[in-house]
């Protein structure tokens, strides 16, 4: 095993996983085209080590959303039925879908994802306490409350929509597997626009979920012989190290800042995907 | 302790115990042990599973609980990561 390469990969797993972790996301979005492109790894094989990856930063961030109350576990697990049966098509996919295909996807998401920076995110309007949560909620006791600091007393919420939100959840699911994502991009208007959840208890849910997610695919990955050891562990110990740094970075750059600079690594990385999609390499003669 | 605190303490110490083993694995193959690689499988292994006995604690504290409803969606879940794993071996 060649120090220099567990080194470079270990870095650009701690950088990634610090990026996405001070917006609430895993990494993943950021490994696979740079494994890809900088690091010249086939693509399923970055795709398996993001997966592992995006585990490992769930895993890793769920405490503090669980002890704080962020976290609906309730909900999470009735979510996760949808994303895990999005993951196992998403897992099916992936064996059948052309490699260049696979390039073209990512790009279209990470550009989703840069536009989807950009609009600012409001709190979800506050729904009249009578509006009805359809049967669905009621009957599963899904609704519940939060603590919220700067108001220092207790916000209760009510779960909207699940039914549109279990569609969503399952497509964020399927993304998921297929590019090795954590897929905030789809899982964001799920929550936000469909159940309607004040965004730290989005955050909350959805860091606890992706583990789940990612596991169902990582496991199809793992048997099939596409998670390399030798990148796949650098990679897994670099997303910690980034997202426990990522969560106190957070607390002291502004988030304009942060997001902005999200905002053009993403689009640098579509570009790089889009060229890789049409069969470009420009990092080959650098490289 | 409530299920919340219950399973942040699952996955806080599952993630040292993975995070510990890759890197023990890792400081083996660097210096050129066979041995390594495989340890970092094993770590990777962990990673993979914590997920899974995460929902495996839900559906035991869902039945102690005799909620049943909540416990049939948990098994659900976990009945769909093993097809995952099979679908692997296909």
């Amino acid at each position: 095993m060649d120090g220099g390469f567990v080194l470079w990969l270990f870095a650009v797993a701690v950088g990634a996983s610090a990026l996405g972790g001070m917006l609430g996301m895993a990494g993943g979005i950021f490994i696979v085209p740079i494994l890809t492109i900088l690091g010249h790894i086939d693509i399923h094989t970055a795709i398996g080590a993001s997966i592992v990856s995006v585990i490992a930063c769930s895993c890793g961030g769920a405490a503090p959303y669980l002890r704080g109350r962020l976290t609906n576990i309730r909900l999470a697990i009735v979510l996760e039925v949808a994303t895990t049966l999005g993951a196992l098509t998403g897992v099916l996919l992936s064996g059948v879908i052309p490699v260049p295909y696979l390039f073209f996807l990512f790009a279209v998401i990470l550009l989703l994802s840069a536009q989807q920076m950009l609009a600012r995110r409001g709190e979800p309007a506050m729904i009249a306490a009578e509006a009805n949560s359809g049967p669905w909620v009621a009957s599963l006791r899904l609704d519940s409350s939060y603590p919220d600091r700067t108001l220092g007393r207790d916000i209760a919420y009510r779960v909207q929509r699940v039914p549109l939100g279990m569609m969503l959840m399952y497509g964020a699911g399927l993304i998921s597997a297929l590019l090795g994502i954590g897929s905030g991009v789809l899982k964001i208007p799920a929550m936000d626009s469909a159940l309607r959840l004040p965004i730290k208890v989005s955050s909350g849910t959805s860091n606890f979920m992706i583990g789940v997610t990612a596991a169902a695919s990582a496991g199809a990955y793992f048997m099939r012989g596409n998670i390399v050891a030798g990148v796949a562990g650098p990679v897994a110990l670099g997303s910690v190290v980034g997202a426990v740094l990522g969560a106190r970075i957070l607390m002291v750059v502004s988030n304009d800042k942060i997001r902005l600079l999200f905002v053009v690594v993403l689009i640098v990385l579509a570009a790089q995907m889009l060229l890789a999609a049409f069969g470009v390499d420009l990092m080959k003669g650098s490289a | 302790m409530n299920l919340e605190g219950l399973l942040a303490y699952v996955l806080q110490y599952g993630t040292w115990l993975a995070s510990a083993t890759i890197v023990a694995g890792l400081a083996l193959a660097l210096t050129g042990s066979r041995t390594g690689t495989h340890d970092i499988t094993i770590g990777i292994a962990l990673f993979i599973l914590l997920p899974v006995f995460r929902v495996a604690v839900m559906l035991v504290v869902f039945l102690r609980e005799r909620d049943y409803r909540f416990s049939a969606i948990a098994a659900t879940v976990l009945m769909i990561i093993c097809v995952g794993f099979a679908l692997g071996r296909l």
